[in-house]
């Protein structure tokens, strides 16, 4: 019974299998082939822009979140960084502006001195 | 790639509303917000908001000036405020120069100011304002 399961052995009974296939079947299956190859390739692109590009976070991103959802919430991260730091140095700035403002109303000199 | 370029655009377009402070009526400031800009009762509702919310960046260091110093911020206040903003950016940027002098030019420059200060105090009538501080740099 075991060598009837021989991984060898089935492996040769398939590529002999494969070889009496007709043309037809065997165009049908290169398709089908370079379909799913495309299909792989497309998906490796996308997850390309995510931090980790192990193949397992792709899943897991796949079962939380819709495919086609995934552009949106990336942008909208993107989004809420970009004004967080436009809004920090906004912040930032005006604070700096607030000091000089008090230094200049209160120095010993008076405000026509730097007023042309 | 396009799919995130627009959904950014997008998002940026949604998010990017007025960072800066809400319009503050006189009504809604603290005490101490009112204390340190008293001198702009009458017309702090209608400055614009940028110059309000700077105004207001002011008044949060009112409380560590001494007393010598909240004098002058409030003599100064309604005259600071009645320059545009372009003289106000002026004054930033002079300011900044001056006290990059060394100390001793600084000194000369102060003497200079209050020597022509002293001598508009002797002639009221002839209505000359002390001379600016040139950038000597």
């Amino acid at each position: 019974m075991t060598n009837e399961l021989d991984p060898r052995k089935i492996a040769q009974l398939l590529t002999q299998s494969t070889r009496q296939l007709d043309e037809a079947t065997l165009s049908a299956l290169v398709n089908a082939r370079q379909n799913a190859l495309k299909r792989q390739s497309v998906r490796a692109a996308v997850f390309a822009l995510t931090p980790t590009s192990a193949h397992t976070s792709a899943r897991w991103t796949d079962r939380l979140i819709p495919h086609s959802a995934q552009p949106w919430i990336a942008a909208g991260l993107l989004a809420a960084i970009l004004v967080a730091g436009t809004s920090y140095w906004q912040h930032v700035q005006e604070q700096q502006i607030g000091e000089l403002d008090v230094a200049i109303l209160t120095d010993d000199l008076p405000i026509e001195a730097f007023v042309d | 790639m396009q799919n995130y370029v627009v959904a950014v655009f997008l998002l940026l377009c949604l998010t990017s509303v007025p960072t800066s402070a809400a319009t503050q009526s006189w009504r809604s400031l603290t005490p101490t917000e009112r204390e340190a800009l008293a001198p702009m009762v009458q017309q702090w509702d209608t400055l614009p908001e940028l110059q309000r919310h700077r105004l207001l960046e002011t008044a949060k260091r009112y409380s560590q000036l001494t007393p010598e110093q909240k004098q002058r911020y409030h003599d100064r206040l309604e005259k600071w405020s009645k320059l545009t903003p372009e003289q106000r950016e002026a004054a930033r940027k002079k300011y900044l120069a001056f006290n990059k002098l060394p100390a001793k030019e600084r000194e000369k420059v102060k003497q200079m100011v209050k020597e022509k200060q002293a001598r508009k105090a002797q002639q009221p009538a002839s209505g000359v304002s002390a001379a600016p501080v040139t950038n000597q740099q």
